[in-house]
């Protein structure tokens, strides 16, 4: 029986990750003020260099550094486009994401059966293999399911509290939360807007990507022709960011809830068979609903928050989100 | 050496057209590398895809038919988006009311197609669809007005709600579900009745399906909706300025949940043409033309008749890539993706370059009396 609880566990860690990655990312753009709806596109171009890297050099990381650089370059056109060239945000963002699957499949297609297999990988198998932290891993329960995972996850944890305190204290941080509140004034103050909203949504991406990189690992690395890995988590990731309220200390909590319905959809024949009683009637719920269930459960946050902001008039979001800065509009 | 930006006071029309083709020839010369590094000769392959696999082919009416099948959808989601766009309202919920618009058509279809004459049949598939995606439009056109909800992200929410309703749908055998076949074991959308099919007039082996001239007839009454009416004006002066609206003694509460009621209301119209057309509902229904149609309509400017125009190339494209991929085995539609969104970002610089110029800026140092005239702009 705890068997189940801590596999069940383990697995909402592992499909949180990938989110977690990309909420932290899409924060980071979007405390800068734009609103990059290109995050599934920025994630597979990621995913698919950082992979074919990491497996022609044999090592995870120049799979991870590169997939950070590719996504980085994702984020640079979008940059380029939004922010230079003024173009507006959702289309360059949907462009981005419609370029970034396409390339994904291009990819895989052009190789075809050149495509690199994980499992020859040796160095990189190794490198991806679970990591006992010391002491808590013996925990019954939860040890095994919290603190016995690769080094990407515990990777993901760390950005995650790092940009949290990047926010919170460091100056360069509440610079870049000025520019995404009230551009006029942040410009007003001397800071240079171009060179900050560059290199933050760079950063932003870059950390998405790795998310991609992560996704194809999880997946054995196999290119399939119809699927592509990201599957949708670009878009989760988008709506996590408004649950997390644009804080990347909620979006720890946040990904494990949205990781848990992921879980739920996998797992819920094991919980109903080992758990009849209780949670039998789990069985009876079709896998889609679990599929939808972070639509829906970000769908009824996204209105209740902004029914709420209404009533009270708070809310994290960034005040200047979608729109862009032309100097001489003000 | 530094820049900073200039807005153009005015745009010249020769100057605008001449980007744009460049925007275009661009387009066509990356894709024409990217071709080539897979070894595919670039202009036999771009022949055969803007012929659209017509030369040689034994049935031309066939691909023509495949061709108008995915320029009817993607030029009436484009014009509904469009609608929406002009006032600013970013619906790109496309996809979802798309797949509600067919869903509820399916659902008309196999409850009253066999009991109700053919027009009747099409006709209430219709309307059923178009009221069942307008209400979606309806209710985020109220939580914006109301809350100021972002439209963005709950439009997209809705995409994929819908998608899984769909898979839903398609993928559980039960005995209530009735849109799938009952003699098969693995379940698979039913085929509609056939009175739930779109007719058409056949010409020859060719079938032109009275959706064509339907989706002409919707784009006409679009163009004169926004030019000549009242209600057009009053879109266009809520996308304009809100408070100007207000001002003007406008009901900005009923012109945006009438219009976005509208905008989806046609996208659930497509979907309804759709599915009768192909005579059954799937799980990738849409073509992912709710995606495409924001392109679409972007690229057009929101403009009725060059919408008109560049869905009708963006199909070509579409199709012209499936063709072209059954004789080159490296390359899928997939490419048709990249390219759309190429052409995009070559006209999104077009424009760039066709509303701002670049100016240098004379640093502080050596005219100090222009110092402050290169503060007015960005740097870049």
């Amino acid at each position: 029986m705890f068997e189940v609880i801590t596999l069940f566990l383990f697995n909402i860690v592992i499909y949180s990750i990938p989110l977690l990655f990309a909420t932290s990312g899409e924060i980071m753009v979007e405390k800068s003020g734009s609103l990059n709806l290109g995050v599934e596109g920025t994630m597979a171009v990621g995913a698919v260099a950082g992979y074919l890297i990491g497996c022609r050099c044999d090592s995870l990381l120049a799979g991870v550094l590169v997939s950070f650089i590719a996504s980085a370059l994702v984020g640079s056109i979008f940059c380029l486009f939004t922010i230079t060239l003024q173009a507006n945000q959702n289309v360059t963002g949907l462009t981005i994401t419609t370029i970034g699957v396409a390339v994904y499949f291009f990819i895989g297609n052009a190789l075809g059966p050149k495509w690199p297999a994980m499992r020859e990988c040796e160095r990189l198998v190794n490198s991806i293999s679970a990591i006992e932290i010391p002491g808590l891993s013996k925990i019954p329960v939860i040890g095994k399911a919290f603190f016995s995972h690769n080094i990407l996850v515990y990777l993901a944890v760390i950005i995650a509290v790092v940009i949290w305190l990047y926010f919170g204290k460091t100056t360069c941080g509440l610079r870049l939360r000025a520019i995404g509140e009230n551009p006029g004034a942040a410009d007003a103050l001397g800071i240079n807007i171009v060179r900050y909203k560059y290199l933050h949504i760079m950063a932003g991406s870059g950390i998405m990507g790795i998310g991609g990189l992560y996704m194809g690992l999880n997946m054995g690395g196999t290119f399939e022709g119809s699927n592509c890995w990201i599957n949708g988590y670009g878009w989760i990731a988008i709506a996590l960011v408004i649950f997390a309220d644009w804080s990347t200390a909620k979006a720890i909590f946040g990904t494990f809830v949205f990781g848990f319905f992921n879980t739920l959809r996998v797992y819920n024949m094991p919980l109903a068979t080992t758990f009849p009683k209780t949670l039998g009637w789990l069985s009876g719920i079709p896998a889609q609903f679990f599929s939808a269930l972070p639509f829906i459960v970000t769908l009824i946050v996204l209105i209740v928050s902004s029914i709420r902001s209404r009533r009270h008039g708070s809310s994290n979001a960034p005040t200047a989100i979608g729109l862009n800065y032309y100097r001489e509009d003000r | 050496m530094r820049f900073h930006l200039v807005r153009r006071s005015e745009v010249r029309l020769i100057r605008k057209i001449c980007l744009y083709l460049a925007g275009i020839a661009v387009s066509f010369i990356i894709g024409g590398i990217i071709l080539s590094s897979l070894g595919i000769n670039p202009l036999s392959y771009y022949r055969d895809m803007i012929t659209i696999g017509l030369i040689g082919n034994r049935y031309p009416g066939k691909s023509v038919e495949g061709l108008l099948k995915l320029f009817v959808p993607l030029l009436i989601t484009s014009l509904a988006l469009a609608l929406a766009f002009k006032m600013r309202f970013w619906n790109i919920g496309g996809e979802g009311e798309f797949i509600a618009g067919a869903i509820l058509a399916a659902v008309v279809a196999f409850k009253l197609g066999d009991s109700l004459p053919g027009p009747v049949v099409v006709l209430l598939m219709c309307i059923a669809a178009s009221v069942s995606a307008g209400v979606i439009g309806l209710v985020t056109a109220h939580l914006k007005v109301r809350f100021n909800t972002n439209e963005t992200l709950m439009t997209l929410m809705i995409n994929y709600i819908m998608l899984y309703v769909i898979k839903y749908l398609g993928e559980t055998k039960a005995d209530w579900n009735f849109f799938l076949r009952e003699d098969s074991e693995r379940p698979i959308f039913a085929k509609f009745p056939e009175n739930a099919i779109m007719d058409g007039i056949e010409i020859g082996n060719f079938k032109l399906l009275y959706t064509v001239p339907a989706a002409i007839l919707i784009a006409v009454l679009v163009y004169f909706y926004l030019k000549s009416t009242k209600q057009g004006y009053e879109i266009s002066v809520v996308g304009d300025s809100v408070n100007t609206a207000k001002y003007a003694g406008m009901n900005v509460y009923k012109i945006t949940v009438r219009t976005i009621f509208l905008s989806a209301a046609l996208i659930g119209l497509a979907g309804a043409f759709t599915a009768s057309a192909s005579g059954t509902i799937s799980t990738d229904i849409t073509n992912n033309v709710g995606w495409t149609g924001v392109i679409v309509a972007w690229l057009s400017k929101l403009s009725v008749p060059v919408i008109g125009i560049v869905s009708l190339l963006i199909s070509v494209l579409q199709y012209g890539c499936q063709a072209a991929s059954a004789s080159y085995s490296q390359i899928d539609h997939n490419f048709a993706d990249l390219m759309q969104g190429i052409f995009l970002f070559s006209i999104l610089a077009a424009d760039f370059f066709a509303n701002f110029r670049l100016v240098r800026v004379h640093t502080a140092k050596t005219e100090p009396s222009k110092a402050s005239d290169g503060g007015s702009g960005k740097d870049v």
